[in-house]
């Protein structure tokens, strides 16, 4: 299945140089096309909190068609919904029958379904408690994801993660294998780098990155460094 | 009163039944389990690996959390027992991993574990109908050949293990599966983050960071994964992380 990200990376890599919006509108359009769903959204929260975890997190949303834009909006507004279940359960929430599950948002549900929007697929955007955004697929017609859809969706959520986090630190990384791949080393730096520094582990996730880029090893070689404790960061020097 | 393997066998499958109630916690119970397979199988250390539906598995609980056996059973999620019973559905005993046979089929991971101090090495799966979801995994610090009862009492402790995925809901959806499976691997990485925030804040190693989590949340009567997320996301104080003793 490694097979499956390289080609989603192959497809993507294709529109050469490109901004966040044109990556995930590119996401979105590859959703669409792979997933067979009538469209895909996207949430972008556009600024991580900041070091006192009070910074503004700004929404923005990129979608394939009106009824994606739509159901994106409507989250936001109604302040329910599969996305923000998903949050909550740190994982996808996935409704093939929107009108068999309306009581479980009773704003969200007859709204979407007033949108046309009859199966819905959230995947959250997140590193452990780092939440970035979402993924949401919708049918205009009831049924699951097969179970390689729902692969190519988790595997295309990565890739809007990383596309987010790229945008969030202003370049992009060369080691992408780190997310899927198990590195704990990098979850435990995000931990202890957070209380070096006093800031959010949002925070702390973009600082390891950057000191990785600035001194051109991989993040997983500096989060080991800092999980054997032969690296600190401290407040006073800004170590990227 | 001292009681048989059988009777202490039954007890923790009533306990681990008994833990199966409505909020419980998915990751402290598959410690719980790899801890309990450690006890009763007579091996020196237990893992549960799952799969990331994304063609991978992933390591989400062991009897420790020692870093060195965290990293061999991430290992073994690239090669080994685990992934070739992962790959067949069945189980995978191996009696001596310094055996040529053994180094021959698995390079990287038999000399991975026998420098981690481990002989033996086995797997059984973790299955859902015709699906493998993961396995657990049995290391032995010397060589032995598990036999067919100890296998089968594996089998028994990872179909538990299952069921413990597939928690609190009917699992009549066939969504639920890979909602639970990715939501559990989620929450493993903010245990990592949480661990993080731990060890530096009160100079724990990972191992000892996540005892202190575990006996903080039972202590609180909490779920872990809640703890471990307040932790990382900043809104407990890693000082408050005490533990009562009686």
């Amino acid at each position: 299945m490694t097979d499956r990200r390289q080609r989603f990376l192959g497809l993507l890599s294709t529109e050469g140089k490109a901004d966040q919006g044109q990556r995930m509108s590119r996401i979105c359009a590859l959703c669409v096309a792979e997933l067979v769903v009538s469209g895909a959204g996207a949430t972008v929260l556009s600024e991580t909190r900041d070091g006192a975890g009070t910074g503004p997190h700004r929404a923005l949303v990129h979608a394939s068609n009106e009824v994606s834009a739509g159901l994106e909006d409507l989250q936001l507004t109604v302040g329910e919904g599969p996305c923000l279940d998903a949050f909550a359960q740190g994982g996808p929430v996935l409704i093939p029958d929107l009108a068999a599950a309306i009581g479980r948002w009773p704003a969200f549900g007859p709204a979407a379904a007033e949108l046309g929007v009859a199966a819905v697929f959230s995947f959250p955007l997140q590193v452990g408690v780092v939440r970035l955004g979402s993924l949401d697929f919708y049918r205009d017609q009831p049924g699951p994801l097969s179970r390689t859809q729902v692969t190519d969706a988790l595997i295309l959520a990565d890739l809007a993660t990383y596309a987010v986090i790229d945008q969030l630190d202003g370049h992009a990384a060369s080691d992408l294998s780190w997310l899927a791949d198990s590195h704990i080393e990098v979850h435990q730096a995000v931990g202890m780098v957070k209380v070096q520094l006093g800031i959010t582990s949002d925070a702390a996730l973009l600082r390891i990155r950057a000191y990785a880029y600035a001194h051109e090893v991989t993040l997983a070689l500096v989060a080991s460094q800092v999980v054997a404790r032969t690296l600190r960061f401290r407040p006073e020097e800004d170590s990227a | 009163m001292s009681t048989t393997p059988d009777q202490r066998l039954a007890r923790t499958f009533v306990t681990l039944a008994d833990t199966l109630v409505a909020d419980f916690d998915v990751l402290d119970f598959l410690a719980l389990l790899a801890e309990r397979t450690v006890e009763h199988l007579s091996v020196d250390a237990a893992g549960v690996i799952l799969s990331d539906q994304r063609g991978g598995w992933r390591p989400a609980a062991g009897s420790s959390e020692r870093a060195d056996l965290v990293e061999l059973f991430a290992a073994q999620a690239r090669e080994g027992p685990c992934l070739d019973c992962v790959a067949s559905g069945k189980p995978v005993t191996c009696a001596d991993l310094r055996a040529d046979t053994a180094q021959a089929r698995w390079p990287g991971f038999s000399p991975a574990a026998l420098g981690s101090g481990f002989r033996a090495a086995s797997a059984v799966p973790m299955r859902l109908r015709e699906q493998t979801i993961g396995a657990l995994t049995l290391l032995n610090q010397e060589p032995i050949e598990l036999d067919a009862d100890t296998v089968a009492v594996g089998q028994a402790l990872a179909d538990v293990a299952t069921i413990g995925i597939l928690h609190q809901r009917a699992a009549a959806r066939g969504e639920l599966l890979a909602e639970q499976l990715e939501a559990t691997l989620q929450q493993r990485t903010v245990i990592e983050q949480a661990k993080g925030v731990l060890a530096e804040a009160l100079s724990l190693d990972m191992h000892d960071a996540f005892s202190r989590l575990r006996e903080y949340a039972h202590d609180r009567k909490r779920r872990l994964s809640d703890v471990a997320h307040e932790l990382a996301d900043g809104t407990l104080d890693p000082a408050d992380i005490t533990v009562e003793h009686h």
